[in-house]
């Protein structure tokens, strides 16, 4: 947990596990619960009969930032404090493609597959045993990659500073794209053809 | 188009206007002023030389005792096993990550209370715990310490006893010479080796 209620002492340490352990349930059950268990969730997004899984991600990254500008604005919490990962350009890049490419390879994210592991999908299961002998080729393979994964690293680069305007024009902005996003994916959804699922 | 939609733009539309709109306020992380004047008041924030003393003797490693007094004064004289860091030089990232390291117990010292007393002040107000000022500073210690008197036979046993640990740490820093030749030993003090670990909420400072 990367908020600041444990850096700033708030909550001891010791309880971060049982927090992840808590919002893994959580997150694993709502998914299971709005149909990501399901590969052709994903897939539509791919073939443009569903687009849930882009209405829910835009969703949620609108909700944290309006969250966490709100509550840094009300003096709620420290934004400052907040871990921010490093940004490795190119490798963001390389990794975006190929995980992508998995996506719509095997209809799950890592998360989902895991979903559909505890509702019996086998499918779900290949694509889990696919991503360990991922992890096991990457390991192995490690000092081949070494190089690139070390790669451009720009530290925790935020993109409003790295565009040069202020935050608060870039989260507006990013509203504004999210709804005319919202509002394309229902078009399309009308356009192509409906399959049920 | 479904009804909660568009309830659902009108908020996010809404959300959005404010934002854009918003003041850009910076927070004001320092501690407010009363909790400020009740800590200035606490005489917990300051270690009598005696107890620092003793800590020296025993090499306790959770002890860092800084002289706030410039290098010059600091290289003429200052109490074995202690660090230099100049007033002036409070601010500066090193010195940042040792007031940051939070099993440290710090303790400023300088020629009286003064000094010491101000960089005391700024590490609080910057929200850094386990500060201490040495009471009396230099000053103090060297006539306590150093120059400790020899009680009359009369006096209670503690005072005989105080005098007795005052004497044998000024045999420890100073070997059993004159009193004045702390000054040219100056070069004997053993260098501290500080495990540095940047606080999280020490972050006012500035870096990640």
């Amino acid at each position: 947990m990367t908020g600041p209620l444990i850096p700033m002492n708030i909550i001891p340490e010791a309880w971060n596990n049982v927090i992840a352990l808590l919002i893994g349930i959580g997150f694993g059950f709502t998914l299971e619960a709005s149909g990501f268990s399901s590969s052709r969730k994903i897939m539509g997004t791919f073939f443009g009969y569903d687009f849930v899984v882009l209405r829910v991600f835009f969703t949620a990254a609108l909700t944290a930032m309006t969250g966490i500008i709100y509550f840094d604005f009300m003096g709620w919490m420290d934004a400052s404090m907040l871990y921010i990962n490093p940004f490795y350009v190119s490798p963001a890049i390389i990794g975006g493609l190929v995980m992508g490419a998995g996506f719509a390879l095997g209809g799950f994210c890592p998360g989902t597959s895991f979903c559909g592991i505890a509702i019996g999908k086998i499918d779900a299961m290949v694509f889990a045993g696919g991503l360990f002998v991922g992890i096991f080729f990457f390991s192995e393979a490690y000092s081949l990659f070494e190089s690139l994964y070390n790669s451009g690293n720009m530290g925790d680069a935020l993109i409003f500073d790295m565009l040069g305007m202020s935050k608060a024009v870039f989260a507006f902005l990013l509203i504004m794209a999210a709804i005319g996003m919202f509002y394309g994916a229902t078009f399309i959804e009308k356009l192509v053809k409906k399959v049920e699922y | 188009m479904n009804k909660n939609y568009l309830i659902l733009t009108i908020l996010a539309l809404i959300l959005g206007f404010g934002i854009l709109f918003m003041p850009d306020i910076k927070h004001n992380n320092e501690i407010k002023p009363e909790k400020l004047l009740l800590m200035v008041d606490e005489p917990s924030r300051f270690l009598s030389s005696d107890v620092i003393t003793d800590r020296l003797v025993k090499k306790d490693p959770a002890l860092v005792l800084i002289d706030v007094r410039s290098a010059a004064e600091f290289k003429t004289f200052a109490i074995p096993g202690s660090i230099n860091i100049p007033l002036d030089s409070l601010l500066e990232t090193s010195s940042l990550e040792i007031m940051g390291t939070k099993d440290l117990d710090k303790v400023f010292y300088s020629n009286a209370d003064v000094a010491a007393d101000q960089a005391w002040i700024i590490c609080k107000r910057m929200g850094f715990e386990t500060i201490y000022v040495m009471q009396g500073g230099l000053n103090n210690w060297f006539n306590t310490i150093v120059k400790a008197e020899k009680p009359a036979d009369t006096e209670p046993i503690e005072t005989v006893e105080l005098y007795q640990f005052r004497k044998g740490a000024s045999q420890y820093f100073y070997g059993n010479g004159d009193s004045t030749a702390g000054q040219s030993q100056q070069n004997t003090q053993k260098k501290t080796t500080i495990l540095m670990k940047k606080e999280a909420g020490a972050s006012s400072g500035g870096g990640c």
